[in-house]
Order: C-alpha cells, then sequence, then structure tokens
C-alpha cells in the first residue's frame, strides 16, 4: 500500500478536502467541482492494487490493451494565504460488493490520506457526505457540519445554513456518519488533526435514488468556500442544480396526488419546528418512505 | 505471516502451460473442461491458495444438495504437458491472489504462456457451431493463436456499472510479469447457462488437443452431446411451441422476453429431470 508522488509542491499553512462516493454523491460532487473550479494540479495518488478490483478493460481488436482501477488521487492549489490540498476518491474500497468502507482497508485508506495531511503540516482537514433530512426537494438544503473536536464549535456555528447535530431536530447531537468520510474523522482525531465533515442535506425520499443530488453539493460548497475563505465558481454547479430540480419537478408530477400529499408536508417542517407545532413525525416518515417504495415498485404507474 | 499458498509435491516442470478456470462459471463450462482433460490425461494435485484469507468463513453453500467450500487447487497433468488451476472465485484482496497463482507458475512450475477458459452468454441457439474468441494480452499470443479457427478481433470497454472478469484481472498481471496470456471465451447459449453446454466444452478441450498435441479421447464427450441431441429432440416432440422458439435463434430472429423465459425454464425442467429411456 504506497502513495506515489508526482511532485513535491511547496505548500503554505495547507488545508486538506477529501471526499469519497456516499449517497447522491453530494460530498464528491461538492469536492470535485470545488477542485475543478479552482484549476487544481494532481501531485500524488494511492495505489490502488490492494485496496479495489478493476473497474474497466479496453479491449481492441481481441487484444486487452487496458486495465483501469478506481484512483484516489491528491491535488494542490496555492492561493497566497492556506493552500489547499484536495483528495479525491472515486471508490471507497469495501469487499463483498458493499458500498462503504469498513475495516481493515478502510482504516489503511484512512491512514495514507493523513500521511499525505501530515507531510505537507495540514492543520485542518474537511471531509463532505450527505444528511438524510426530512426536507423538501424545494428548499435549500442545509449543511451538516460534525467536527472532531469541541474547539471548532463555535466557529463552525458562524457560517450560514450551517447546523450541528444538536441544532437537528430528534438528534439531540447523536449520529454516525458512515464510511470514510466519517471514519477520516475519528483517525485524523488519534493523530491530533483537526477535521470536520460536512454533509448536504438530501430529501429523505430521494436518499435511495441512483442518481446525484447537486442542490446539496451546492450548500456544501457555499460553506466551504466561507470556511476555506475562497471564492468558487458557481455556474457549474448553479446548472446541474437547477437541471437536476427540474427533473424533480416532472417526476413529482408524476406521483400519485396522496403522496404528493404527504411529500408536501414536508415543505412545513423548518416552519412548524421552529413555531413549536405539527413537525412531521417517525410515523409520517416511514409512512412516506413505504408509499413512495411502493409507487416506485408499481413501475410509477398511476392509479 | 503465514504464506498464501503452500505445495505439498514439487511439480518438477522448468517450461510448462497454465490453464485455469473458475467455479462460477456460466454453463459449469470452466470447470468442466478442465475437468475432461484432468480425466482424460490423469492429474496430480500439487498445491494450493489457502482459502481463509480470500474467502469468507462464514458457513458454507450447498451446491446439487452438497456443502461446497471453495477451493483454489493446482494439479498437473499425467503427461507433464499442463498445469491446471481450479478455484472459486475470490470474494477479495484479488491483487494478492492472483499474484499468488502468478508466483506458483512462474517459480514452481516455469510457466511461460496462461490460459483462463470461460463461458459468455449467447442468444444463438445451442445447434449453432461454437466460436472460440480469444482475448490476449499481447501481439505474439495473439500470432500463436491465430491458426486455430478463433474470433480474434473483439472489440469491447466495461459498461458503466460493471466490472472486468477475474480472467481479465489475471491476463494482465500476467502481462506486467511479461507472461503471455489469452482468456478463452465460448458463447454459451442463454437457455444453457445454468445447466452444461458440452458442446461449448467439446470446443475449448480441441482447441488445447490441437495446441498442444495431447491425444484427448473426445469419446465421452460426444457422447453426453448426442444425449443433449436426443434430449432436447424429445422436448421438441412434446412441445413444439419450445421447437418453434428454437427454430427462431437459428435464424437469428430473437425471442422475446416471455418466449426466452419459457424456453429457459422448460429446458431447465427437462435436464434436471432424470434421462429418460433411450428410444
Amino acid at each position: 500500500m504506497k502513495i506515489r508522488y508526482l511532485s513535491e509542491p511547496d505548500l503554505v499553512n495547507p488545508v486538506m478536502i477529501a471526499s469519497w462516493p456516499g449517497i447522491g454523491n453530494i460530498g464528491l460532487i461538492a469536492v470535485d467541482t470545488l477542485r475543478r473550479s479552482l484549476n487544481t494540479e494532481q501531485f500524488a495518488y494511492i495505489e490502488p492494487w490492494d485496496f479495489f478490483y478493476p473497474n474497466k478493460a479496453v479491449i481492441r481488436d481481441g487484444q486487452l490493451l487496458d486495465l483501469t482501477f478506481p484512483s484516489s488521487a491528491f491535488y494542490f492549489k496555492k492561493t497566497g494565504r492556506n493552500d489547499l490540498i484536495f483528495f479525491i476518491g472515486e471508490e471507497q474500497p469495501a469487499d463483498g460488493g458493499r458500498v462503504y468502507a469498513e475495516g481493515n482497508k478502510a482504516y489503511a485508506m484512512a491512514n495514507l490520506v493523513l500521511n499525505v495531511a501530515q507531510r505537507f503540516d495540514c492543520h485542518r482537514i474537511y471531509t463532505s457526505g450527505a444528511a438524510v433530512a426530512p426536507i423538501h426537494h424545494t428548499m435549500r438544503s442545509g449543511v451538516w457540519a460534525v467536527p472532531n473536536s469541541d474547539n471548532i464549535l463555535d466557529e463552525l456555528k458562524k457560517y450560514s445554513n450551517v447546523l450541528l447535530m444538536s441544532d437537528v431536530e430528534g438528534r439531540e447531537g447523536s449520529g454516525n456518519i458512515t464510511g470514510l468520510n466519517g471514519l477520516l474523522l475519528g483517525v485524523a482525531n488519534r493523530r491530533g488533526i483537526e477535521a470536520v465533515c460536512l454533509m448536504g442535506e438530501i430529501p429523505i425520499y430521494l436518499q435511495g435514488f441512483p442518481f446525484p443530488y447537486p442542490k446539496a453539493s451546492k450548500s456544501v460548497i457555499e460553506v466551504l468556500s466561507a470556511a476555506l475563505n475562497i471564492t468558487a465558481e458557481m455556474d457549474t454547479i448553479n446548472q446541474l442544480s437547477l437541471q437536476s430540480e427540474q427533473e424533480l419537478s416532472d417526476l413529482y408530477e408524476k406521483l400519485p396526488a396522496e403522496i404528493r400529499d404527504q411529500l408536501d408536508r414536508l415543505k412545513q417542517v423548518s416552519a412548524s419546528v421552529s413555531e413549536g407545532m405539527g413537525a412531521i413525525t417517525e410515523e409520517d416518515k416511514k409512512k412516506i418512505l413505504e408509499d413512495i417504495d411502493k409507487f416506485f415498485k408499481r413501475g410509477g404507474e398511476q392509479h | 505471516m503465514e504464506p498464501v499458498y503452500r505445495i505439498y509435491g514439487e511439480p518438477g516442470l522448468k517450461k510448462s502451460v497454465l490453464i485455469a478456470g473458475w467455479a462460477e462459471d456460466a454453463g459449469h463450462l470452466g470447470v468442466q473442461t478442465l475437468d475432461y482433460i484432468m480425466h482424460d490425461l490423469g492429474s496430480r494435485e500439487f498445491g494450493e491458495i489457502r482459502p481463509e484469507d480470500f474467502f469468507t468463513m462464514a458457513g458454507v453453500n450447498v451446491e446439487d444438495d452438497v456443502a461446497v467450500f471453495p477451493c483454489s487447487k493446482f494439479y498437473v497433468t499425467g503427461d507433464r504437458k499442463l498445469v491446471i488451476f481450479k478455484s472459486s472465485m475470490p470474494r477479495g484482496d484479488w491483487y494478492r491472489f492472483l499474484n499468488a497463482v502468478l508466483d506458483i507458475a512462474q517459480k514452481h512450475c516455469g510457466v511461460k504462456e496462461i490460459y483462463t477458459v470461460g463461458a459468455m452468454l449467447s442468444s444463438a441457439a445451442h445447434t449453432m457451431p461454437r466460436l472460440l474468441m480469444p482475448i490476449v494480452n499481447s501481439k505474439p499470443m495473439k500470432a500463436e493463436l491465430a491458426p486455430f479457427n478463433v474470433v480474434d478481433n473483439t472489440d469491447y470497454e466495461t459498461p458503466i456499472g460493471q466490472k472486468p472478469t477475474l480472467s481479465s484481472y489475471l491476463s494482465w498481471l500476467a502481462g506486467q510479469r511479461g507472461i503471455n496470456a489469452a482468456n478463452l471465451w465460448v458463447p454459451v447459449p442463454f437457455y444453457l447457462l445454468t445447466l452444461d453446454d458440452p458442446r461449448a466444452v467439446k470446443r475449448l478441450v480441441y482447441f488445447f488437443n490441437s495446441k498442444f498435441d495431447l491425444g484427448i479421447n473426445f469419446t465421452a464427450l460426444d457422447a453426453e452431446i448426442a444425449e443433449q441431441n436426443r434430449r432436447i429432440a424429445q422436448l421438441f416432440n412434446e412441445k413444439p411451441e419450445i421447437e418453434g422458439f428454437m427454430r427462431k435463434l437459428e435464424v437469428g430472429e430473437g425471442l422475446d422476453t416471455d418466449e426466452a423465459e419459457k424456453l429457459t425454464q422448460t429446458v431447465a425442467e427437462v435436464f434436471r429431470r432424470k434421462p429418460g429411456p433411450q428410444q
């Protein structure tokens, strides 16, 4: 298990931003969109052999020309203040068809990423993922922030649209972050490095959908831009968000009225919670998910 | 840390050819091909890759009423011309597993060429001739196979959401070590994927027999093919609708989903029954 360096950039007081795929690829899209907008340069990668099965074979005229593996790549951007290191993991290292990393391989991957962070004296690491929340897709996605140290809590409260776990109804400050986007926080803590996971909210009824939810990624980019004191190019993510919202609206119109009525109640969640009345209950959530599940198992037919 | 493999009888080979097949292959093609060759030439087991590092030790699968434990074993044929590797597909640590295969092949058997055998899905009828479609890892290997009536012009890229085969992975790693390799694919009709396809087995055995001058006796395979023909002919007599489906496949018309399912189910029922009396 090795890190291969393509160059050794001279970085000043860098911050690392890392992400792997997860629900709706919210974190990955946010971090990768930000990375691309900053014209970063790759300087290292983690050898894939011990972590991944190949993801593509290229055969031409009967000859196997290439076999490619999921990449785990490091990029840098010099900003003149806090330089940036981006880590993009194309897949989470998991055995047996699981989506999220766990066990020895996950721990090894987390440690390799942190080896790079420490080599360049990173003082802060951000990871990003998804927060499944009782919101409606027409609402702005909030960003749940989980630090690995209470020293960072006050700083996080200053950012617009950020919720700590104690701000989320029913959570009482608790929860879990699955896979490497979460594990990295714990392993960083063991090494004494500050780390924060930023999770963009995805509507509870979209969590199992096999397509991205860029609206949440956009919210994450906004928080990251504020935290890193950078100006991100938002045109790409704005365009993706609009396109996704249009597609969801079209799909929404095809839902039976009964399910739409249930989902429309989610629009009231934020308002009603703050007014202390009529919030959606766990029972409501369960029924909504069951109804949607039934709808899609029927192939989306109207009845 | 214990080595991932053990050798319990050095094969004593300085230069050899390795043929590998996987237990989970469609139509049981890989294992049946290797079993036929080993049975005809005689064979001796000489080593294995330890299962505990590569398979989930969470119980056993049951197949055809029998508990099956994963294994990855090496054999040398009686004429000492071939090294055979029969294995279940590992559940993880593929890189380490396949490198162990190559370590044994190189260090203990002097392997200079590697072949894998396997089935690919076909929508053609079982009565059509079986093609042999090699995917090689080098130009010299392509030239080596060209005289053997193979279809060697495949263009392919793994579609998004799918993964390359373990055979491709082995072939690619062999190439990294400078070993020539070929994945030999034979199309198997979709309705025989869970059954046996002796014609496909024969195509592969015939290739190895020609390539390495093995002197294999095909009598038993020919008998299996004849028996399959007989039972399918009997099925046509009982169910003309099924014969109609088969004729459509023979002229390349294709079947709709319902027809394909019906054909698959009916053929499966016939071949899972005990053979009827010869007529």
